[in-house]
């Protein structure tokens, strides 16, 4: 309508040049603001991260800040790193690999930080870590050990954490181990079209396979399929008396279970790559009389008989309560990840991130929460612990290794759905 | 493999059920307001959330939880509509809409974030994961529910549709507006309350969809490509059309997966798609639209 | 109706009966060029550039897609396919050819854009049939057809995506030479839009836009034009894939190809004013830095949801049309008014009368049998 509108429209008119040149300048103020000059020492440095605090990887995420800032609280109430106060300057990507390379860029050459670590997921590493490499940053991190982060061979990349193809030869060097009668003679190897767990089951297969348990199930499945019941009615059909699941996260394990739990399905052993380790979420979504036996691979738990490991938890608990089980891995991962840069930094006597480069590709031993770690040329943490865990009783025990200090024996068969 | 194909369109036509729920309301919507409303997805988590507040914490029953979460989404259904919606210009309804009902579902998403968090929950139940052996195959009862639920609701809708004269100016609506106008029907009225209608339905979508899936804010963003297919795939506007979609289309996934492999399942639903769709563009069910193209 | 009409003929035309506005026009896009040009130099921050080079992405993007959907009034929700196809072929070629990293990658981008175009064909020849919504369910289904073929051949990697070649340019300048690439794209895409805006070509896909059976009739090879159309503008999304993935340094199947990629381009197209040429250019200006920004320092991820959807609703309800018509419409209303007043005061006729402009008349028109 004509008219009245001249004053309306002049203020649309107005609205929008101020949004346009509000953005264009706001985004050169945000790039530029913030920028910190590293002066003499004993000043705070500060290390700057990538977190996916919302999006796709976001509950990951969000555990994984809880471990970096519990790690920067205990080295700043020790008196620093190397008596600098340390400060964590983590921003969110969204989960976005778009996100993730603004974001170091932004860490690394306007905010100036000291150091970086790693954000979260093997998705986004290789982007982040490939920036990192064009400034000559060290990229410690402890969530991207997919084949496909280290296929980039990138000089600093460095995971602190089990690489991801052998998290599944514990629990299939167990399976191989038992007496003939007992083993299993057949197997179900569903798996998620992902980078994170498709290299897990050739690894396993390969070694069931040799010690005679049959293939009889073997497909791989959409990460993105909104109904999981055909796959694992097929599984249950196969009647595998040993299911090896690739999943990434808490709703594909609790879609396969409840299908199980309908067909009346119960496997002799039942293993998941991701999930099973989520503590109160998985059970929270599975239900509690259906955790019974159920697996999961990793390096870390709450009851790891480590002195740092423990003393993290209970401080854990302290800040974010909870109960022990709540603990996740990621938490461990990043605080580890804290702890072998705290190690490489006193070593080099300073924060040249060339040197730690070096220094972490010497073939050094460092402790963390996590157990030893130690890189190979590729940044792979060929010494990491690698353990299986089983849900017994509403309680996440350690059971393989089965010599480990305070190893819990098996259940073999495992329980049945909802008993 | 027998055993295993049948078992296979069982399970196909029970999911086609829920699937069907869930697209109920957006064909709905779609068909007589001519808009497409990319916050469905968002909608069946929000109903989910809301039947797991009431389970959780008020100790009801999904199904019974129902009377109270179809009612608030009915709500939000025509709080929307009535804010958003009727502003829409009528010519460039369909292309608003997208954009609209996008953010919308932006807004949703993070209010969902800021309350539940992002870790997975689902909704639990008796009948969740217990199951009934019928003549060789076990069927779930959440599932079994869950159809006779969808059967009900989308019958009631049919009824609606097609036995009162709410429903009589509804399908002149989705035939031709200015037409419906002029004979005396209040257009404006009929899509607030459809649109209202189509949330409503999806309530109990997200209850079934909550009861069989772990669900955080995130999960809206698969299932709407899923939904919009279905419902193009019916026939715009069609309820039996969704139903008959759904089911067609869930019964093929499954069947492909057991018969060839589940990557693949996927590549054929969109293939088949794309073929019927080329074939008969306005659906299985669908009318040829009065208006010109 | 299609529903989808971009602002009449009219509003441009007001505007050019004044010599001026013409003029104005062409100094106003020097300007911006120039400004492109000169970015990196006057902004030499990473971080900015790095925001800048996935903002020109957008904006080529959308510019393409607009250039198809915008004049013809066929939504096409699919172009994600298109983008991920000439990422790939970038990064599946670099890597078996092992190509090193440097400036010889950047020939794969035409290539891309090539090889986008190609797919782009018998895409089109199928979703061409169609119209309307199904149109739009077509090319979303398509889409993700791309999206999982790519998740499960190995030539393509598989669910471990490809890697690109790493250049070993410093850390100072890197960002620049994507930026320049992907304001090559940007230059060919506006280029390429312009071109069809000014052609019978594109009169001929207005046509289309407006009643296409008439147009049919009155002797448009209907298919041919949108099927050349559909392919020209997949070409410009290819290219700048290309260089999103040497940018990024390794793709995975569910980025290169995201559904959400397909939903942004359409908003900001709409959101700057569908079938304009500054419109999509704008929308992404304002729609991507934004977006980083608010991640970057809101990083309490779940408000900046809400906050940026609350902020799209607002500007969408304000202008429904997009910024650039609402504009366009206030300039062209006010020189009406202005010059009608004038006239009214030289005749000696006083006191407002109620002015009718060009936009806002056709606006009345047409908006009759839907009632207020």
């Amino acid at each position: 309508m004509p008219g009245g509108n001249s004053t309306r429209r002049a203020r649309l008119f107005s609205l929008g040049a101020v949004l346009a040149s509000g953005a264009l300048v706001g985004s050169a103020v945000a790039g530029s603001a913030g920028a910190s000059t590293q002066r003499a020492s004993k000043a705070p440095i500060t290390i700057g991260i990538s977190l996916s605090l919302s999006g796709d990887f976001s509950a990951d995420g969000i555990a994984f800040e809880r471990g970096y800032k519990l790690w920067a609280a205990d080295v700043n109430a020790k008196g620093g790193l190397l008596g600098h106060h340390v400060n964590l300057d983590i921003i969110s990507d969204a989960s976005s690999p778009v996100q993730v390379v603004t974001n170091y860029q932004n860490l690394i050459s306007v905010k100036h930080v000291a150091l970086t670590f790693g954000p979260f997921s093997s998705l986004l590493t290789g982007p982040a870590a490939k920036v990192a490499h064009r400034y000559g940053y060290a990229f410690v991190e402890g969530a991207g050990g997919a084949p496909s982060v280290f296929a980039l061979h990138l000089p600093n990349l460095f995971d602190v954490a089990l690489p991801v193809e052998d998290s599944l030869i514990p629990f299939a060097k167990w399976i191989a181990s038992l007496p003939k009668s007992a083993r299993p003679k057949t197997a179900a190897y569903p798996t998620s079209n992902d980078p994170f767990t498709q290299p897990q089951l050739p690894v396993a297969q390969a070694i069931l396979q040799k010690a005679g348990v049959k293939t009889v199930y073997t497909h791989v499945f959409p990460a993105e399929v909104t109904d999981f019941t055909p796959i694992a009615d097929a599984v249950a059909a196969s009647k595998a008396q040993v299911v090896l699941l690739g999943s990434v996260d808490v709703p594909t394990v609790s879609a396969f279970i409840q299908a199980f739990a309908q067909q009346h399905y119960n496997p002799r052993a039942f293993i998941a790559t991701a999930g099973p380790d989520q503590g109160a979420a998985f059970v929270k979504a599975v239900g509690a009389s259906n955790t019974g036996g159920v697996m999961v691979p990793n390096a870390w738990y709450p009851g790891y008989r480590n002195a740092t490991s423990k003393a993290m938890v209970s401080e854990y608990l302290k800040l974010y309560g909870g109960s022990a089980s709540d603990v996740n891995s990621d938490v461990a991962e990043a605080y580890a990840v804290g702890q072998v840069v705290a190690q490489a930094v006193v070593a080099t006597g300073g924060f040249n991130n060339q040197k730690i480069i070096t220094y972490l590709h010497s073939g050094k031993t460092f402790a963390s929460v996590m157990g030893s770690v130690k890189f190979n040329s590729l940044g792979e943490n060929l010494s990491a612990a690698a353990f299986a865990f089983q849900w017994q009783s509403g309680k996440y025990l350690q059971v393989i290794p089965t010599n480990a200090p305070g190893s819990v024996k098996a259940l073999y068969p495992k329980p049945n759905w909802g008993a | 493999m027998g055993t295993q194909l049948i078992h296979a369109v069982v399970d196909g036509v029970l999911t086609g059920g829920v699937y069907a729920l869930m697209a109920a309301g957006l064909t709905l919507i779609f068909g007589v307001m001519d808009m497409i409303n990319i916050a469905q997805g968002i909608l069946v988590v929000l109903g989910a959330y809301l039947s797991y507040v009431l389970s959780v914490h008020l100790g009801l029953d999904l199904f019974v939880g129902l009377a109270v979460t179809i009612p608030a989404l009915f709500v939000v259904g025509v709080v929307v509509e009535w804010t958003f919606m009727r502003r829409l210009r009528e010519r460039e309804r369909t292309a608003m809409s997208i954009l609209v009902t996008y953010a919308v579902a932006l807004i949703i998403e993070g209010v969902l974030s800021i309350v539940f968090g992002v870790n997975y929950v689902q909704l639990h139940a008796w009948y969740v994961d217990r199951s009934v052996y019928v003549l060789g195959f076990y069927l779930p009862y959440i599932y079994l529910f869950g159809f006779a639920l969808a059967a009900v609701l989308l019958g009631a809708l049919y009824a609606m549709l097609y036995r009162t004269r709410f429903g009589a100016s509804v399908r002149a609506s989705l035939q031709d507006r200015t037409a419906a106008r002029l004979v005396g029907i209040d257009v404006a009225r009929v899509s607030t309350i459809c649109f209202g209608l189509g949330v409503a339905v999806t309530a109990a979508g997200g209850m079934v969809f909550g009861a069989t899936n772990a669900f955080n804010p995130n999960t809206g963003y698969d299932l709407i490509s899923r939904l919009l297919t279905i419902v193009i795939l019916g026939g715009l506007g069609s309820i039996g059309g969704a139903l008959g979609a759904a089911v067609l289309m869930l019964v093929l996934e499954d069947v492909v997966s057991v018969v060839w492999s589940p990557v693949w399942s996927a590549v054929v639903f969109f293939a088949v798609l794309v073929v019927v769709l080329s074939i008969r563009p306005v659906g299985l069910f669908g009318r040829s639209m009065a208006r010109a193209q | 109706m299609n529903g989808l009409t971009p602002p009449t003929a009219g509003a441009s035309r007001a505007g050019a009966r004044l010599p001026g506005a013409r003029r104005a026009q062409g100094v106003a896009w020097l300007v911006f060029g120039a400004f492109l040009i000169a970015f990196p130099a006057l902004f030499t921050n990473p971080t900015i550039t790095s925001i800048a080079v996935f903002t020109l992405i957008f904006m080529t993007s959308t510019t393409a897609w607009n250039a198809f959907s915008g004049y013809s009034g066929y939504l096409a929700l699919g172009h994600a396919a298109f983008f991920g196809t000439g990422a790939y072929t970038l990064a599946v070629l670099t890597t078996d050819l092992h190509t090193p990293g440097g400036y010889g990658v950047f020939w794969f981008v035409p290539l891309g854009g090539v090889v986008a175009s190609l797919a782009a064909i018998p895409v089109g020849l199928v979703a061409l049939r169609t119209r309307r919504h199904t149109f739009v369910v077509i090319t979303i289904a398509i889409f993700f057809i791309f999206q999982l073929l790519a998740t499960n051949f190995s030539f393509t990697g598989s669910s471990s995506g490809e890697q690109t070649p790493t250049p070993s340019w410093s850390a100072a300048g890197y960002n620049d030479r994507f930026y320049y690439a992907a304001l090559v794209c940007l230059a060919i895409a506006l280029a390429l839009a312009v071109l069809i805006r000014r052609s019978r070509f594109g009169l001929q896909l207005l046509a289309i836009r407006d009643d296409e059976d008439r147009a049919a009739g009155l002797g448009v090879r209907v298919t041919r034009v949108k099927l050349v159309a559909f392919v020209v503008s997949a070409f410009s999304v290819g290219m700048v894939g290309a260089v999103y993935a040497y940018f990024l340094g390794q793709i995975y199947p569910q980025f290169a190809f995201d559904p959400l990629f397909d939903l942004t381009i359409a908003l900001m197209a709409f959101l700057g004013g569908l079938g304009t040429l500054s419109g999509p250019l704008l929308g992404a200006m304002l729609l991507e830095p934004l977006q980083q920004y608010f991640t970057l320092q809101f990083s309490a991820g779940d408000v900046y949801l809400i906050v940026y959807g609350a902020l799209f609703l607002v500007v969408i309800l304000l202008m429904p049309r997009g910024i650039v018509p609402a504009v366009t419409d206030f300039v062209a209303t006010r020189r009406v008014r202005r010059s009608n007043l004038a006239e009214q005061v030289a005749l000696g006729q006083g006191g407002t009368q109620e002015v009718a402009s060009g936009p806002a008349v056709a606006d009345q028109v047409q908006a009759v049998p839907g009632g207020a």
